[in-house]
């Protein structure tokens, strides 16, 4: 195991070492940089700035000083923001992360449910209907049904707030707080979980499905068990193991934001904050978040194939 | 000119981005029962829209969030940062922000004519090269503290310093010895001198008729600001960023990154403590009706089309004001390139390009036709020796036939053997696709193929310019306070390729003089010259509505500053 | 494992041989079956035939603008309106479904392709070949696929594509970022199939590696890349959707079913104008519906083991 995690380790280092090779290398070809967006700026004032931001110097030089310091934790300065890197994902993140748990939640919640209850009754007209609506919610564009929603709910029906993350001026603390906030996620978390379900459920159905038709079940029956103890106890544990793996890959998507639910939502999160940042060419951030990205991604990885270990010790780790 | 920093910013980039996702997108049309006939609607344009402002008619109808709000007034703001020093921003946004926080020395009113703010007054030497400012008495900084001319100069003097990476245009006035200061061999700016706390003087290397508003702009506290500064070391006013004090109608009361910027009335501000206690502006993306129609935003701004109009009147709730903007629309040519570097040419395609129905029709009247470099705002304005270039297909076939353009197979026009191509960048929106859409039919009549590209962001569109790899791409200028501005692009080298000794002299000179009736002439002449030359194709002037909450009275909108000049003095009946 | 090969090959033949036959015949019959699917692949063809044989007869196709009917509501000349240019948009409707389409269609082809030669070459060859293949996929798997579009859209300005050509750049950067995960599921694949006993058979047979390949190997993954690809069809058509969203789709005035519904995007045309995204909305969600109760069914039909 040691060894395993100490290889695997080094694997990682090097994948994110090419990674940010790359990433660094697209971000400096994009056409555009920081300066050339400012139009006001005489030719020559734009080149005495190119030379204090250091975007002048050739390629490699700018990977190494980037390099250099992000190994001792120092991700620069946005440009745009003024502010280290660090702390503005610091003041961001966390709102991206709470939509994006929640909505995982729900969605695993209502996935396993459903995913159960349709495998059992295969080809019954709830599983039909089950189906379709699935197919249905992942045939929408995001940013439609997002647009859609607040026409609807916020502005003919003001149920709930057209975007943002607390009432503009609120000082409430505590409950109060936590009320604003509920409310004010309603929508982006019910479309995001609308757009994720689909897939999922379709995943624990046909795990499922595999399951029921194992001799175990079979035995299991055939002591007399409870159908509903068949199903939730022997079934569902060993429908769920293999879908462990997937806790991993969800890592990045809770950290890292949604680019189209919250820019329609108008969301305070990383998401947003990138899209406005590579409008700008707002290197040192927009690098910073993709490495982070990055970073995730190796990590969620890592994390899965050692669940999948956990899950299923014949499963030896090489 | 000052205003310029981020109402550039807050134009070009958010034109861009955002203020064309809730103004163009609305821009678009003629609602199903509106009359149809091309002819009527013609005459629609010309007398329907919105003339004078309209006021709410029932205010019981405003939303209940906006009810409940007693001492509070909510504007929205696309993304302000929390970088809130002025000079030392980099976001448009951050600039609205700091307008609020900080006073200036001088400002322009609703003619775009320079008055005095924090000054008392100022004289200009009769070589138009020294500006004296005297300060009003007993100014105040947010903290309480003095300000004095120690403080203006500290202002101006970090501005030269050589790590400063903003984009003042103090740096472009020459002040003398602000060169020697930057390069590190003085440690005084020679040209600026303190006489007495109230008095200060500063003398430039040589004339330049923005410099007086571009001087008197906001004032730093050299107590604050200046308390850690070093020569060459500017990165400590990062860490103030997010704690300013200033000496505006408001002072920062909280900034929550992604959503809000909350004030709270300044009470040391010299005019006296605004009227409505708390002001917010709120980070809003998407669609501005959502946030206007459920009451989160007291003031937004629409595209003047007869069905924003209406929508707006509809609502019952709100006031709306008519506005045009002072700034201009135009197609740079690449005057680089063999077929636009003709004069006749570009005259051809402004003639052939059906320039009222893309800009008047299609936007429903948010917009006119555009024929000189200034807005019909400015007071240098003049249709007078003026070219209309009304749409015009067969005079344009003719200049293009007199070019030497002749149509070709496929009936496309050649010369020496080359085709009359044309191509095209945009930004990503909904005028971009109306423009493309008529220009294509209109080129297509003409004998020139057109090859549009459009681009989801203004930076990879500029770079594209910067590369030469283009023949038109339509831009739009900031807003514009002193007609100069709006020349400014021919001659500092963003046209390239125009290059006309006559309107040099003549730039100069308009510069060179402070007499408003004087330069009147001189831009009247500049602005005949470029009519006809035609360096850029001249495309539209904007038409805006801005509507607010019934509720604030005292609301007043100025083409050069904005909101900015009458806020203070909003207040919520 | 060392069973005598011979009888293992044989029993293989006997036992494969009727079963490849009629293997394509049976799972129609199958798939003839499950009514959902069929009323999928129904709606499916029809979208096809309108869209590329019903502009034929409209009035409508030189796609011209007409200042005079600017948004007019359907009516008897115009079944589904006109929008913010005079244009018709039944025909826009029908005429973009084209491109849709056949982004949709060929990006999946495309990426599958790609995406199921690399992992089988890594699955099978191994060692070299599969240590470049997955770790250039690896890499591609961590940098997030909307930036890395983003970052596309901007170079690919650059490299002068005539803007008639974008529907074929957006097909390439879709390609581009979906065949990473394919190639690492097909890779899985190879080195399960590679263990079985059949293969031992082949190597012991000693065929030749294209043989193995092609003759045993891929077709064995083939129900997989089926299902993969049909479903595959209606996320490249949705994803069109979104890179148009963010102005990086195909270029109007070329329409898309994505960039019509783009700009039809905004509250005012919600309220006064249905026609604008009613007909282009309703076109993407049958379609990908309809394609993926289809390769559902496919799937239930090719391959019931096969999970997710």
């Amino acid at each position: 195991m040691s060894t395993y995690l100490s290889k695997r380790l080094i694997y990682m280092f090097l994948i994110l070492f090419a990674a940010s090779l790359l990433i660094f290398c697209l971000y400096a070809l994009t056409p555009g940089d920081f300066i050339s967006g400012n139009i006001k700026l005489t030719p020559e004032r734009k080149a005495e700035l190119r030379d204090i931001y250091g975007l002048n110097k050739p390629l490699l030089e700018r990977y190494g000083i980037w390099m250099s310091n992000a190994f001792r934790g120092d991700f620069g300065f946005s440009l745009a923001q003024q502010k280290p890197v660090l702390q503005l994902f610091n003041e961001y993140i966390w709102n991206s992360f709470l939509l994006a748990v929640v909505s995982t939640f729900l969605t695993w919640v209502i996935a396993v449910i459903v995913g159960v209850i349709s495998a059992y009754k295969q080809y019954s007209w709830f599983d039909t209907l089950v189906m379709v609506a699935i197919f249905a919610a992942m045939s929408i564009p995001s940013f439609f049904i997002g647009l859609f929603l607040i026409k609807i709910l916020a502005v003919d029906l003001k149920w709930l707030p057209p975007g943002g993350m607390l009432t503009t001026g609120s000082n409430a603390t505590g409950i109060a707080y936590l009320k604003e906030v509920i409310h004010h996620m309603t929508l982006p978390v019910v479309v995001m979980t609308l757009l994720g379900v689909g897939s999922l459920t379709r995943y624990f159905r046909s795990n499922m499905i595999d399951v029921i038709k194992q001799d175990y079940i079979r035995t299991a029956r055939a002591k007399g068990l409870t159908e509903r103890k068949v199903l939730f106890t022997h079934a569902l544990r060993n429908a769920l193991l293999p879908a462990i793996t997937l806790v991993g890959f969800e890592l990045p998507a809770l950290f890292g934001g949604s680019l189209i639910i919250e820019k329609i939502f108008n969301w305070p999160g990383i998401g947003q904050l990138y899209m406005q940042s590579f409008g700008l060419r707002d290197y040192p951030l927009l690098m910073g978040f993709t490495m982070f990205i990055a970073i995730l991604t190796v990590l969620g990885t890592l994390i899965s194939d050692i669940l999948y270990h956990v899950a299923d010790p014949r499963v030896r780790l090489q | 000119m000052k205003r310029g920093i981020f109402l550039l910013t807050s134009l070009l980039i958010a034109s861009s981005l955002l203020v064309s996702a809730c103004s163009n997108n609305n821009s678009n049309s003629n609602s199903a029962s509106k009359p149809v006939d091309t002819k009527t609607q013609d005459t629609l344009a010309a007398t329907v829209g919105l003339t004078e402002p309209f006021t709410a008619t029932d205010l019981s109808k405003l939303p209940a969030v906006a009810q409940k709000r007693t001492d509070t007034i909510i504007v929205g703001l696309t993304d302000p940062s929390g970088a809130f020093t002025p000079y030392f921003q980099q976001s448009g946004y951050d600039g609205n922000v700091s307008s609020l926080l900080y006073a200036s020395l001088v400002n322009v009113n609703e003619k775009g004519l320079p008055v005095p703010e924090l000054a008392e007054s100022y004289d200009i030497s009769d070589d138009a090269l020294t500006y004296t400012f005297h300060l009003k008495s007993d100014l105040k900084f947010s903290d309480g503290s003095p300000l004095t001319a120690d403080d203006v100069a500290f202002t101006w003097t970090i501005l030269h310093d050589k790590a400063y990476d903003g984009d003042s245009q103090v740096l472009t006035l020459n002040i003398v010895g602000g060169a020697a200061y930057k390069a590190g061999t003085a440690t005084t700016i020679t040209g600026i001198k303190v006489t007495d706390p109230k008095t200060i003087s500063v003398t430039l290397e040589k004339p330049n008729a923005t410099a007086l508003v571009t001087l008197g702009s906001n004032v730093l506290s050299k107590a604050y600001y200046g308390k850690d500064y070093k020569f060459g070391q500017l990165d400590y006013i990062k860490k103030l960023h997010e704690k300013p004090v200033g000496n505006g109608p408001y002072t920062l009361e909280k900034f929550i990154p992604g959503q809000e910027v909350r004030f709270v009335a300044n009470e040391y501000y010299y005019k006296g403590k605004p009227a409505t206690e708390h002001f917010i502006y709120k980070t809003t993306e998407g669609d501005v009706w959502q946030f206007v129609e459920t009451g989160e935003v007291d003031y937004a701004s629409f595209s003047a089309t007869q069905e924003n109009i209406d929508k707006l009147k509809g609502l019952g709730y709100l006031n709306v004001i008519p506005y045009t903007p002072s700034s201009y629309g135009y197609l740079q040519a690449n005057l680089e390139h063999e077929q636009l570097k003709d004069k006749a040419v570009r005259q051809a395609i402004t003639y052939g390009l059906d320039r009222k129905s893309i800009y008047v029709d299609a936007s429903q009247g948010a917009g006119s036709v555009a024929n000189i470099p200034a807005s019909p705002i400015s007071w240098s304005y003049t249709e007078e020796g003026i070219n209309p270039y009304n749409y015009d297909p067969e005079k344009a076939k003719e200049l293009l036939d007199g070019a030497g353009w002749i149509v070709g197979a496929g009936g496309i026009r050649e010369k020496d053997g080359k085709p009359l191509s044309i191509h095209y960048l945009g930004s990503k929106s909904k005028n971009t696709d109306i423009f493309i859409a008529v220009a294509k039919e209109n080129f297509q009549a003409l004998g020139i193929k057109f090859e549009p590209e459009v681009f989801a962001d203004f930076n990879s569109l500029v770079s594209k310019v910067e590369g030469g790899d283009y023949d038109l791409v339509s831009f739009s200028t900031p807003m514009l306070t002193d007609p100069s501005d709006g020349l400014l692009q021919f001659v500092d080298g963003e046209i390239k390729g125009y290059d006309n000794p006559k309107f040099k002299e003549l730039y100069d000179k308009g510069l060179a003089t402070t007499d408003i009736e004087e330069r009147k002439k001189i831009y009247t002449e500049i602005y005949q010259l470029l009519n006809d030359e035609l360096p850029v194709i001249f495309t539209s002037y904007k038409k805006t509505v801005y509507a607010y909450n019934g509720r604030i009275e005292n609301l007043t909108v100025s083409p050069f500053i904005g909101l900015a000049g009458s806020l203070p003095n909003w207040s919520l009946k | 494992m060392i069973t005598t090969p011979t009888k293992l090959v044989n029993a293989k033949r006997t036992k494969d041989s009727p079963v490849k036959s009629s293997l394509f015949r049976q799972s129609i019959r199958k798939l003839s079956k499950n009514k959902l699917a069929v009323s999928g692949f129904v709606v499916v063809i029809l979208m096809f035939v309108a869209c590329f044989i019903g502009p034929l007869f409209s009035p409508y196709t030189d796609n011209k603008i007409n200042m005079a009917m600017m948004n007019k509501a359907p009516h008897l000349k115009h079944w589904l309106g006109t929008d913010a240019l005079g244009r018709d948009v039944l025909t826009r409707v029908l005429l973009a479904g084209r491109i849709s389409l056949t982004v949709g269609l060929a990006s999946m082809m495309l990426s599958v392709f790609i995406g199921s030669l690399l992992g089988a070459l890594a699955g099978y060859y191994r060692g070299i070949v599969d240590q470049i293949i997955m770790r250039i996929a690896d890499l591609l798997l961590t940098i997030p696929s909307l930036p890395l579009l983003f970052i596309f859209g901007a170079l690919l300005s650059e490299w002068k594509i005539p803007t008639d050509y974008r529907m074929y750049i957006v097909m390439l950067m879709l390609s581009f970022v979906g065949w990473p995960g394919l190639a690492r599921m097909v890779r899985g694949q190879m080195l399960s199939l590679r263990e079985r006993e059949f293969m031992q058979a082949a190597v012991v047979l000693g065929l030749r590696d294209r043989r193995k390949l092609f003759n045993h190997l891929l077709p064995n993954i083939v129900p997989l890349l089926i299902v993969i690809a049909t479903l595959n069809i209606g996320g490249a058509i949705l994803s069109e959707s979104v890179l148009s969203f963010f102005g990086l789709g195909v270029m109007p005035p070329t329409p898309t079913w994505g960039n019509m519904i783009d700009a039809a995007n905004n509250m005012i045309d919600f309220q006064e104008r249905p026609w604008l995204w009613i007909p282009p909305g309703f076109s993407i969600f049958a379609t990908v519906i309809a394609i993926n109760i289809f390769g559902d069914g496919l799937r239930d039909v090719l391959d019931p083991k096969q999970k997710r």
